[in-house]
């Protein structure tokens, strides 16, 4: 199990990958955030973005997908998040494009009162070209390492 | 239509209705976020939250939906550079009702001619005027 005390200011972590297709674009968009840019193809078109692009709010949910099966890989023990300090939607994200996202231990500190502590990391996903489409500073929290018990 | 000339800092809009149900909650968390706590009501019972509540970023998705249906089609707006100071201040819970209460912050002009930014707060709240969710979206708004 990885508690808080085993995050270091400074570690970084890659969280995999994941293609962007056209279905999966206009299901959420349709849900979620139906502009036309993002729900429907032949608008999209005409628009200034030249075709369908994904919702910022899509790409924000992929990231956290790569970034709960990441935790599993590491088994993390996180337990949530109080939010966010900044988002930054870079570059339109397109079908076809594979999302890599990589994160960045930037400070930690533990819970006054619960016995649990703080991580603020940097996550940014980058598309094929390398180019970064998406950029947060998000706080997430994992539970801290028991104490005393012999069996570890 | 509202351009970016013709919204004040200090307006104030109210708007939408969501009403939240665990079918969707674990819908969503199976695609995006399946962390026990989403995912399961006996999780959820057993977790610091003690019953299934929704991501955070499906509490997003749920705001972005109220947006462009009672804002986008009465503001040029065209999009969103991000947000900043992002808080998922109360869990969502099935069977809550989310409205939006959303107030100009701030006009920044930005370097096109044809658009300026807009800071705008927006608070989500469920059914007891409680925040659930509170954020500062830059949206992108075309001029006149």
């Amino acid at each position: 199990m990885k508690y808080w005390e085993d995050f270091k200011v400074g570690e970084s972590t890659d969280l995999g990958s994941h293609s962007m297709t056209e279905a999966e674009i206009l299901a959420f968009a349709r849900k979620y955030d139906p502009q036309p840019f993002h729900a429907d193809p032949e608008a999209a078109r005409r628009s200034i973005f030249g075709g369908l692009i994904a919702s910022g709010w899509h790409t924000c949910a992929v990231m956290m997908r790569l970034s709960v099966e990441a935790n599993r890989r590491e088994e993390a023990a996180a337990t949530g998040s109080p939010g966010l300090d900044s988002c930054r939607w870079l570059k339109p994200v397109r079908p076809g494009d594979t999302l890599t996202g990589r994160t960045e231990v930037l400070e930690t500190w533990p819970s006054k009162s619960k016995p649990i502590g703080f991580v603020r990391r940097r996550v940014e996903m980058v598309n094929q070209q390398g180019e970064a489409v998406v950029a947060i500073v998000g706080i997430t929290m994992y539970r801290r390492r028991p104490t005393g018990g012999a069996t570890a | 239509m509202k351009y970016f000339e013709d919204v004040e800092v200090g307006d104030i809009m109210r708007f939408g209705r969501y009403e939240v149900t665990k079918e969707e909650i674990i819908e969503y968390a199976r695609q995006f976020d399946p962390q026990p706590f989403h995912l399961d009501e006996e999780a959820g019972r057993q977790s610091m939250f003690g019953g299934l509540i929704a991501s955070g970023w499906h509490t997003g998705a749920m705001f972005i939906r109220m947006v462009v249906e009672h804002m986008t089609p009465v503001h040029a707006t065209t999009g969103a550079m991000g947000f900043d100071d992002l808080k998922w201040v109360k869990p969502v819970r099935p069977g809550d009702v989310l409205t939006v209460e959303s107030e100009v912050k701030e006009k920044v002009g930005g370097r096109r001619p044809d658009r300026g930014t807009v800071k705008i707060e927006s608070r989500i709240q469920n059914q007891r005027g409680e925040v659930v969710m509170s954020l500062v979206s830059l949206v992108i708004y075309l001029r006149r």
